[in-house]
């Protein structure tokens, strides 16, 4: 009997307990009550909440603070968020957006492992920002060097080395810049994806004919036979650029491709599902998995 | 001041790597046969880059100004060979730089070479009275013409130490004799062969500067250059100091606390406490452009390591190639395995042999895979050895560490900046850390912001 007396009462104080603490809990929501404009939660809603910093801002929150009190007003800095968002966000801010075009990572170094001079065996701090302090880390200064900055600075897995040079994968990447700022060698810029696949200029050697061509077999010579067929490419120095405000109804790139003897200008991106069905009855090369087992037992125990 | 006065002054800390030194020590300077093609970058020293004031197939003779001095922290470059101007091209130079250079093809017929050569650069008189009569303006003036630059490695425009300071008067001037990097072997064949122009050189540069004492300070492991330089120094007030042998001695500011007992602010020049640094082979070709009115064409330049088949000390002209130097010294040996330009503790890997020479290349040392082979690094286990070894009384792991990590700010705590990147931490780590690689990222970190 004296149990559940104790019980009941041991019940009841937390009960009454709950009601005090709600109580005051709910004087002080009203009373500490902040007034936060209802837009800029709003748009934090619509922001993707990766909070990667490529806007500029510390993250999400921030960013949206600055687009609802008019501090900023550019819609167009979120690179996660894509067309969808600034679409979004100008609805929230009632604002008409003209066609924002998704903006992505570009590497514009695109020379294997065995097509360019490697010069020495590099021992240092397995970093590019460490190999590129070494003068003869590789023959060409400009290059990617293959040592994953990039790599490990993307939030999203939409940067790999492959074949010794980083490579985007457009499946993933949001174009929130960071690989481009984690580069120290600045081989990668943003480009706006006006189509699923972009045509670009993929090397950055600023060096004349036979300084490329002793350091890299597909690299840039800064020929300019590419400029002088179309006005969509433009010299940049020794290398050409795109324009990319005519890029829009821009489809004859065969006489810029057939010019170019360096394979310097690619095709990055997604492919249209029209070239996947074009390769889809070739032969894919059997793939040989590793077997990890059959080198444990040669190497030395270290414990 | 009473540490400075004792015969083996020196600083705190550093370390004594092997020296190495008898492999080329013995070899007096041997002139290079003029080659046939050098390529003079227009950037060879601390500062702002040349401009060309060449055309291409332009004839030019030795000693005719090549590329223009463009600001105040600035050295004029100079044809080091007679012949005709190819069309300017770039060049990667040992320490990373992409520079401009212009070639120059050499004539058949030279004005000046072999032991003409020799004794145009460093024989003769060699006069110590009446150097009074040259106007210190005109000292520091001459300097610059001649594009002398500081020739102990970091190439630091010399007219800029010679002008005087009127705000902080200097009043010892401290010439560098140390030669502390292993290896090298050039500055104490100079001392050894030419100590009487390294004294005219030294009392030309103490009446630029207005120093009211000159000392010439020498590590005790070269008692020839000492004995040498006594000799040349008789009746002239300049005192020549031995110093303990350790490294980095000839540091300027380790030699500033060894010579004169003054420590150097951190991040601040020896000229605050009121001592400026020139190293025997600037002084030496001071004394040459001012007595003599010749640029900087030449320079004295040890190949050595246990990868070269004959090591030897070399005068020869600025702009020639590494791989011309290495093939007059014999070449390499089979286990050679990598080119250092300098010495192994400052010295910068050379990428591709084809680069010149410039005016601070002090050395190519040639080491071999017993050499450099690396150990697996390992955890920092905090044993303390880098700090312990630092000469500027940092600690290198917090560095080094706070700089893996990304972290500049807190790298800068710890005085990033202060770092001269001497090695001796790196040298000293048992984890095989690469400290002072680390260092340089987090510089670069830094002057990123």
């Amino acid at each position: 009997m004296l149990t559940f007396v104790t019980v009941i009462l041991a019940a009841a104080v937390l009960v009454l307990l709950a009601i005090a603490m709600g109580w005051v809990l709910g004087w002080a929501n009203r009373a500490f009550y902040v007034y936060v404009d209802p837009k800029i939660l709003e748009i934090q809603d619509a922001l993707p909440g990766a909070n990667c910093g490529g806007c500029g801002y510390v993250g999400c929150n921030s960013y949206a603070d600055a687009l609802g009190t008019g501090a900023d007003e550019d819609l167009t800095l979120c690179g996660p968020g894509g067309t969808s968002c600034v679409g979004a966000i100008a609805e929230i801010l009632g604002i008409e957006v003209t066609e924002v075009w998704p903006y992505k990572a570009v590497v514009h170094c695109a020379a294997k492992l065995d097509e360019r001079l490697l010069k020495m065996e590099y021992q240092g701090e397995p970093t590019c920002a460490a190999a590129n302090l070494v003068a003869g880390f590789q023959g060409c200064i400009y290059g990617c060097m293959g040592l994953s900055d990039c790599v490990r600075v993307c939030d999203y897995d939409a940067i790999h080395i492959v074949d010794g040079v980083a490579v985007v994968d457009y499946e993933k990447c949001t174009g929130c810049k960071l690989c481009a700022a984690a580069c120290p060698r600045n081989i990668i810029t943003m480009v706006p994806f006006k189509r699923s696949e972009m045509f670009v200029v993929a090397c950055s050697n600023d060096d004349f004919g036979k300084e490329v061509q002793s350091v890299c077999t597909v690299g840039c010579t800064g020929c300019m036979s590419c400029s002088r067929v179309s006005d969509m490419m433009v010299m940049d120095g020794n290398r050409p650029a795109i324009n990319y405000d005519l890029y829009e109804d821009f489809t004859d790139f065969e006489p810029i491709l057939e010019k170019c003897k360096r394979s310097s200008l690619i095709f990055v991106g997604i492919p249209t599902e029209g070239q996947v069905a074009a390769v889809a009855d070739e032969e894919v090369p059997e793939r040989i998995e590793a077997d990890f087992q059959t080198t444990v037992d040669d190497t030395e125990w270290r414990g | 001041m009473s540490t400075a006065t004792t015969s083996e002054a020196t600083f705190a800390r550093g370390i004594h790597p092997p020296e190495e030194k008898h492999l080329a020590e013995g070899m007096p300077i041997e002139i290079l046969p003029t080659p046939a093609s050098v390529m003079i970058p227009l950037l060879q020293h601390l500062g702002a880059p040349c401009e060309a004031c060449v055309e291409a197939k332009q004839e030019v003779a030795i000693g005719d100004k090549v590329g223009e001095a463009t600001s105040f922290i600035s050295s004029p470059v100079h044809a080091s060979i007679d012949g005709k101007t190819k069309k300017a091209t770039v060049a990667t130079l040992p320490n990373g730089r992409h520079v401009k250079v212009i070639p120059i093809k050499a004539a058949a017929e030279q004005s000046i070479s072999g032991q003409d050569l020799f004794d145009d650069v460093f024989g003769g008189e060699w006069p110590r009275d009446g150097l009074d009569a040259y106007e210190p303006d005109a000292i520091s003036k001459a300097a610059l013409e001649a594009g002398v630059v500081g020739l102990g490695g970091a190439a630091f425009p010399s007219h800029v130490k010679l002008a005087r300071n009127e705000e902080t008067p200097i009043e010892y001037l401290l010439i560098n004799g140390c030669e502390c990097e292993p290896y090298l072997t050039a500055d104490y064949r100079l001392m050894v062969e030419v100590p009487e122009a390294i004294i005219t050189g030294t009392l030309l540069a103490k009446h630029a500067t207005g120093a009211k004492e000159a000392i010439i300070g020498i590590e005790n492991n070269k008692p020839k250059a000492i004995a040498a330089l006594r000799k040349a120094a008789e009746g002239t007030g300049v005192e020549v100091r031995s110093l303990k042998t350790k490294y980095p001695q000839g540091a300027e500011r380790q030699l500033t606390t060894a010579m004169i007992g003054r420590e150097v602010p951190t991040l601040g020049l020896p000229l605050q406490v009121g001592a400026v640094v020139q190293n025997v082979g600037t002084v030496a070709a001071i004394a040459r452009a001012v007595l003599r009115g010749k640029a900087l064409t030449h320079r004295v330049i040890t190949v050595t390591g246990a990868g070269i088949r004959e090591p030897k000390n070399l005068l020869v002209p600025i702009g020639v190639s590494y791989q011309e130097l290495i093939d007059y010294c014999g070449g390499m040996t089979e286990d050679a395995a990598r080119v250092i330009s300098g010495g192994p503790m400052m010295g910068f890997t050379v990428g591709h042999l084809s680069a010149p020479v410039t005016k601070g290349t002090s050395g190519i040392t040639v080491l071999t895979h017993e050499d450099v082979k690396k150990s697996e690094e390992t955890a920092c286990i905090r044993c303390g050895r880098c700090v312990d070894a630092c000469p500027l009384n940092l600690v290198p792991t917090k560095i080094a560490l706070a700089s893996r990590a990304g972290n500049a700010e807190v790298a800068e705590t710890y005085y990033l900046q202060a770092c001269v990147e001497c090695g001796c931490c790196a040298y000293a780590c048992p984890a095989s850390i690469p400290l002072v690689q680390l260092v340089r990222i987090g510089k670069i970190m830094l002057s990123n912001k």
